[in-house]
């Protein structure tokens, strides 16, 4: 191909720019057209779920549970990126009692991972939307820099969702999370949310406190998405270890959705990218 | 940390890209700063009648920088500070170019606003930031910690954010905008303390706007009443008193808007996002015109706004801009803008603003508009490619770019891959030299190359394996082109041993494993190429292994399994492919977690790639940042082998691989082509060879009239057969001819050519492979002279006094410069700042008739007299007793002069622990005797007696002054080259004059010497002399042309000696001075008995 390119006559060449204008004048814009409309699809689905309709964010339902057991049950109401309802039933193991727990009704959980996606996609959108129709691109280093900022966000954004941040118990302890439930939670119990891929997940870490003078070697432990049981913290002078952790998750359909979306737009990119760089060996490393 | 390192940057003729991305106006107004999607932050200076020149280039950042801000209050301390997209955070001091404090946290901040509270708040002030994530983070301006955060019950991105600052509210406040379209209001003053006990802070009001995609948001310092929010399709008025909405205006056409100012009362302007403005007066109509406070609410006015003026730009680019509206005299409304090309522009807003006769609005003219490549094309002289001179122009083309480049330490070369597909090998040095200094452009044409050709496209990356890894030969360079060819052949000959064609794109990036990665494929090279496969080539069986070909998104990262036969190969998608390597089969494809995990499993074992410009500075780096970097980021080394090595040494052997040279070459790739070559000199390191090259007896620099000489010319020519032995081509080629003074150079060459033809030659080259191993630990002692030399000459500040011109030419053999140079300055091990061609332009306009090659002349000036009335005192003695010894041992003078330097740089770079505050009192005098330990083997001529020395040695009281002064600079941010200059200008014009004196009270010059008189001829350590070191040097010092001085003389010296001990003893009125005196007295009498 470069081969062709320099022993390439004149003619050759003037059609090679002929193609790489076009492919700055038309090609450039219909793919971000394209890639316009699946971010805009992908948007949706954060505040519309479903991708339908009109009006306010729809509130959904999701049952948590696994197939393993049924010690933890819980059930969420997600609304946009809001978890404004949430109900969790644990058994514990020991003393077999059921307990029941729920939002109280003046808090709402902000899902952080889910605001943080929408957000990045929403970046990205509006870097599309500055190069509309007549936007004419001058160079391809131009276009260039407009996918790598745009693949940018669409990483990040993916990112985002399929990699849950971790947290040091402490850190989970005094997340807020454990004061917005009615009745409170009993100091022996911990809960977290997070998003992994497509699916919204509850951990319920069951605690005991360590004595004092205890004679089992304290460690306290790193940073993590999902503690073991065994795992050791201090909190206000009192050591805790995780003596049962209850994982319950359900898949959130429109966030596999938003996902796939992001996969596509990134293929899209890189494949932009791709022709565009193509040129950029008849040019010769000229500004192409 | 070396602080002894100095850099000079070679630029090619294209200057960097720059895609700027954010740009500001420091508040005096003299200087532009701009941040680029590169990472490089762009210091340029403006001047009163708005003439624009680049200052420097600041290299530390290696993701596009998002925003930029002032640091501190600007009068006191000139800082600002820089985010970039991946997190990281400096700050940089403007006017000296050097970073003050780095930081790198998870957060990717769009907008920073400094706030200072003086009275309320201690430490430097807060950075209040806003970005890619919730609320809005305070961090400490000073060590960039982040300290608390300013909390919102509906806790979203922030998009914009301004401080509300009213003397008619009394309260400091903060306005921000999230990306949802919520405006929220907190407290700053009155929450400083709470902040500062680390409480949560809420925001006081909020108010939804349900504007989307806000980009601004401005307070009107005029009135103190308005508040102007800007969103990409419209922009609004709104009454801060109860954030009502006054106007609204929306975009015309298709624009979109990207910022706004308030430009006087009732005036404003806006820009959008491709660089047009548009300046509205708002016209109160409804029933007051008057602005009063709102009362009630109910008789609310609405404002319209009229369009007075617009500026425009030709072409649509996307753009950063700015507007600096400060109303302190004689500061001018300045509107700029830098764009995606890298083009600055500014416009004078005037005061007076009028719309035409017709209504129609009144276009403003651009004032001044520049890019960096129509600076480096208005000075050829400091942007002119290192091997230009060597390469035959073709036609139609001004020069040949780079487009890439590596230099071979061992055999100091610099092999240069040109985007004709030639191959151009040269001596650094040499190619360092005929780029800087004057009288080596006649040699240009001369000087000796090897021009090796075999690809036909551009060379995309050269890779010289030996340096990576002991099992290559040492003979062996691999390039690879635009086309997928990969060419292996004989570095010294040019014999291509084979040739590989890919067929897939061009070849990124040429590497070979970690030394430690057990292989059992013996000598294999990877090929990263541009459609992202990967290719394997084994080059003793002359074949492509395998070629990994499935890869979707450009490779990032390639990792080796520490047990298993397996390529990890790393995506930027964040994918990992698994390649079993003896078979080329696919063996996994994983993503996201999984992928993560494989990754780090084998964390030692990685080679990072990156196409950014990657800071030159990595090759100062430390392994701990190296390791650091590498496990987690996106950046990739360019100049890898640097980065290989260092992530191959251990911890304590960090700076080895570095630090074992006193001279190196660094190029410095840009995504396309080498935009500069850096050239490092360790002071330090060259002082230690230097003397250490003396005590082993080897040949001395000015000795080449002499037999000694001949020998020399004998020896290195011995050394250089081998490699002419296989030289077939025409152009001759040898390294390292070391000291031999210019007008030698040619005869050397010529007098090679011929003994190359003779018969011993062959005997030399079966031992070829065995001396060049040797060569690699031994480093020329000439080519260090010829080194330190030519930094000198980058220092000396030429033109500004002829006979000191003509005195360093003489008497110091350095050659004059042909331009100016552009100096880095190294903050960090990763941050450099570099001068950027047009720098001298900056204070030379004024005194334009001298033709200066310094332009910091004036301050040099002042610095260097300061120096020399503080150390007057000691140095007059000393000078006497130089002045004898001078012309002949010329390499002492160099040394002397470099130890000054050393000293200078290291007080300048230093952290100020302990170091300065304890120089002052006498009782820790030891401590600093420890510190300076290294410094001080330059006493004495021998390592060893060195080591005797040390003992007993103290600080010289000099260099105890010098690092005084030096610390009381470091205060005022005087730059390292500056001291250094000043530093060095002195020591000159005292030498200069001494041996002025000397010239008039003895007879020929050149034969004064004394082989009696141990401590004349010893002239720096006479403070701390010691009987064993005289005799030490006294055995030494025979193989210069002696002639006995009169014993008259010296004597006479020794008496001045003394008397001006006591003066000083009588003048000296600070406490400080008079230990130091008494001391010193106490020292010379001892050594005068």
């Amino acid at each position: 191909m470069a081969t062709a390119a320099a022993s390439a006559s004149s003619t050759e060449r003037s059609v090679l720019e002929e193609e790489f204008k076009w492919l700055l004048k038309e090609e450039v814009h219909s793919v971000l057209k394209q890639l316009q409309d699946i971010l805009k699809e992908a948007s949706r689905r954060f505040t519309l779920p479903g991708g339908v309709g009109e009006g306010p964010t729809k509130q959904e339902n999701f049952a948590l549970g696994t197939t393993s057991s049924d010690q933890v049950k819980g059930i969420l109401t997600l609304q946009g990126d809001t978890l404004c309802q949430a109900e969790v039933n644990l058994k514990t193991l020991r003393t077999n009692q059921l307990l029941h727990f729920a939002f109280r009704e003046d808090k709402q959980w902000k899902m952080q991972q889910i605001q943080d996606a929408r957000n990045h996609v929403n970046q990205a959108i509006y870097l599309l939307t500055n190069r509309g129709e007549n936007y004419t691109f001058q160079t391809g280093a131009e276009v260039l820099k407009l996918m790598d900022a745009v693949m940018l966000q669409l990483t990040r954004a993916r990112n985002r969702l399929t990699t849950p941040a971790t947290m040091t118990l402490p850190e989970v302890a005094t997340s807020g999370l454990t004061k917005m439930f009615t009745p409170a939670l009993p100091p022996d119990i911990l809960l977290n949310f997070y998003v992994n891929v497509n699916k919204l997940c509850l951990l319920v870490y069951q605690l005991h406190a360590l004595q004092p003078n205890s004679t089992k070697n304290f460690r306290p432990s790193g940073s993590a998405v999902l503690h073991n049981p065994g795992a050791m913290f201090e909190l206000n002078n009192q050591r805790f270890e995780v003596s049962h952790v209850h994982k319950v998750e359900c898949v959130v359909p429109w966030l596999n959705d938003a996902l796939v979306f992001f996969t596509v737009s990134l293929q899209l990119c890189q494949q932009l990218k791709d022709k565009i760089s193509v040129f950029s060996s008849y040019w010769n490393f000229r500004p192409y | 940390m070396k602080h002894t390192i100095q850099a000079v940057a070679l630029w090619e003729n294209r200057a960097p890209e720059h895609s700027i991305t954010t740009i500001m106006i420091t508040e005096d107004q003299k200087t532009i700063v701009t941040g680029s999607s590169e990472g490089q932050i762009c210091l340029w200076h403006l001047s009163e009648d708005m003439k624009i020149t680049s200052k420097a280039i600041l290299f530390g950042h290696t993701t596009a920088v998002t925003c930029l801000a002032k640091a501190r209050d600007f009068e006191k301390q000139p800082y600002i500070v820089s985010a970039t997209e991946d997190g990281e955070m400096c700050v940089w001091n403007v006017a000296n170019s050097q970073c003050i404090e780095n930081a790198k946290l998870p957060y990717k901040h769009t907008a920073i606003c400094y706030y200072h509270c003086s009275f309320r708040m201690t430490g430097e002030g807060w950075l209040l930031c806003c970005g890619h994530y919730q609320d809005v983070l305070i961090v400490d301006a000073k060590t960039l910690q982040v300290l608390n955060t300013f909390q919102t019950q509906a806790s979203d991105w922030i998009s914009c954010m301004c401080i509300v600052h009213s003397t008619r509210i009394q309260e400091d406040s903060l306005v921000a905008i999230s990306v949802a379209g919520d405006l929220q209001v907190w407290d700053l003053s009155s929450s400083v303390n709470s902040i500062q006990e680390k409480q949560n802070v809420y925001e006081l009001e909020s108010k939804f706007l349900e504007l989307p995609n806000c980009c601004a948001v401005r307070f009107c310092t005029f009135t103190e009443r308005l508040l102007l929010v800007i969103c990409s399709s419209s922009w609004r008025v709104f009454d801060y008193c109860d954030f009502s909405l006054l106007c609204t205006e929306i975009h015309k056409g298709n624009q979109s808007f990207a910022g706004g100012e308030f430009l006087a009362r009732n005036r404003l302007i806006i820009w959008t996002v491709d660089g047009h403005s548009y300046i509205y007066q708002l016209l109160n109509s409804g029933l007051s015109k008057s602005v009063c406070p709102t009362e009630g609410g109910i008789l609310k006015e609405t404002i319209t706004p009229q369009l007075l003026c617009s500026t425009s730009v030709e072409k649509k680019n996307v753009c950063a801009m700015g507007f600096m509206n400060e109303r302190k005299e004689p500061f001018l409304k300045i509107l700029y803008s830098g764009d995606i090309s890298g083009r600055i522009s500014f416009w004078h807003i005037p005061d007076i603003l009028v719309p035409q006769t017709d209504g129609s609005p009144q276009e403003v003219q651009r004032k001044t508009t520049i890019t960096l490549q129509e600076i480096f094309d208005r000075h050829k002289s400091m942007s002119e490619g290192i091997i230009d001179h060597l390469v035959t122009h073709e036609e139609g083309m001004a020069y040949v770019m780079i487009t890439s480049s590596i230099y071979i330490a061992n055999l100091d070369k610099l092999v240069c891959g040109c985007e004709n597909g030639k191959i151009v090998i040269t001596s650094a040095l040499h190619a360092a030299r005929a780029r800087l200094l004057k009288d080596h452009l006649l040699l240009k044409g001369s000087l000796p190359h090897k021009i090796f050709e075999g690809h036909n496209f551009s060379i995309t990356s050269l890779l010289y394996p030996h340096g990576e890894s002991e099992k290559f030969d040492p003979t062996w360079l691999i390039s690879g082109d635009q086309n997928s060819t990969v060419i292996w052949r004989d570095v010294f000959t040019g014999q291509i041993f084979h040739k590989f064609f890919l067929q897939a794109g061009s070849i990124m990036k040429l590497l070979v494993p970690p030394d430690d990665y057990k292989v059992k494929l013996f000598q294999t090279v990877y090929c990263i190429c541009s459609d992202n496969s990967v290719a394997l080539l084994n080059l003793q069986e002359r074949m492509c292994l395998f070629h990994a070909r499935k890869h979707l998104f450009p490779v990032k990262m390639l990792k080796w399994h520490p047990i298993e036969d397996v390529l990890i190969v790393g995506c930027e998608d964040g994918s990992v492919y698994v390649w079993e390597i003896e078979t080329g089969t696919l063996e996994r494809h994983e993503t996201g977690d999984i992928a993560k995990a494989i990754l780090s499993s084998c964390e030692n074992y990685n080679i990072v790639m990156a196409d950014s410009i990657i800071t030159s500075s990595k090759e100062v780096q430390r392994n701990r940042r190296t390791t650091y970097k590498s496990s987690n980021s996106y950046k990739l080394g360019t100049l890898s082998h640097n980065l290989f090595q260092n992530e191959k040494a251990s911890n304590k052997a960090a700076d080895s691989s570095y630090i074992s040279r006193p001279f190196s070459v660094v190029p410095v790739k840009s995504k396309y082509n080498i935009s500069l070559h850096l050239l490092l000199f360790d002071l330090e390191k060259v002082l230690e060879l230097l003397h250490l090259s003396q005590a082993n007896g080897l040949k001395s620099a000015n000795s080449f009239s002499t037999y000694d000489a001949l020998k020399t010319v004998k020896n290195s020519s011995e050394k250089r057969p081998l490699t002419l032995k296989r030289n077939k081509t025409a152009g001759s080629f040898y390294q390292g001819d070391g000291q031999m003074p210019e007008t030698f150079v040619q005869e050397n060459v010529g007098h090679l050519n011929e003994e190359s033809g003779g018969t011993k030659r062959n005997k030399k080259f079966k031992s070829s492979k065995r001396n060049k191993i040797e060569s690699e630990g031994k480093i020329d002692v000439n080519m260090i002279t010829d080194a330190a030399k030519l930094f000198l000459s980058c220092l000396v500040p030429w033109g500004l006094d002829k006979e000191l011109d003509i005195f360093c030419i003489r008497h110091l053999d350095i050659l004059e410069i042909q331009s100016s140079v552009t100096f880095g300055i190294i903050s960090s091990v990763d941050h450099i700042g570099l001068m950027l061609p047009g720098w001298n332009q900056i204070v030379n306009n004024d005194n334009s008739a001298i033709s200066l090659h310094h332009s910091f002349i004036k301050k040099v000036m002042e610095l260097s007299s300061k120096y020399s009335m503080a150390t007057q005192k000691q140095s007059e003695k000393c000078s006497h007793q130089e002045c004898n010894h001078f012309n002949t041992m010329n390499l002492n003078t160099l040394a002397y002069i470099l130890k000054k330097l050393c000293v200078v740089s290291k007080g300048l770079r230093m952290e100020p622990v302990s170091t300065f505050s304890s120089i002052i009192s006498q009782e820790k005098m030891e401590s600093v005797r420890v510190k300076w330990k290294s410094s001080e083997h330059f006493n004495s001529f021998s390592m060893f007696s060195a080591e005797l020395l040390q003992d007993k040695n103290f600080p010289e009281p000099e260099n105890v002054s010098l690092i005084k002064l030096v610390s009381s600079w470091k205060g005022q941010s005087v730059q390292v080259i500056e001291a250094m200059q000043a530093v060095l200008l002195a020591e000159l014009k005292r030498r200069m004059q001494s041996v002025l004196e000397t010239v008039i009270t003895t007879q020929p010059i050149a034969v004064v010497d004394s082989v009696d008189n141990g401590h004349t001829s010893h002239p720096e350590s006479s403070d701390s002399i010691e009987l064993q070191s005289i005799a030490n040097h006294s055995m030494q010092s025979p193989g210069a042309v002696v002639k006995c001085e009169s014993e008259s003389k010296s004597v006479k010296f020794q008496e001045d000696e003394v008397s001006q001990e006591k003066c000083g003893l009588e003048d000296s009125d600070s406490p400080d001075d008079m230990k130091q005196n008494a001391w010193m007295a106490k020292m010379c009498y001892c050594k005068v008995c």
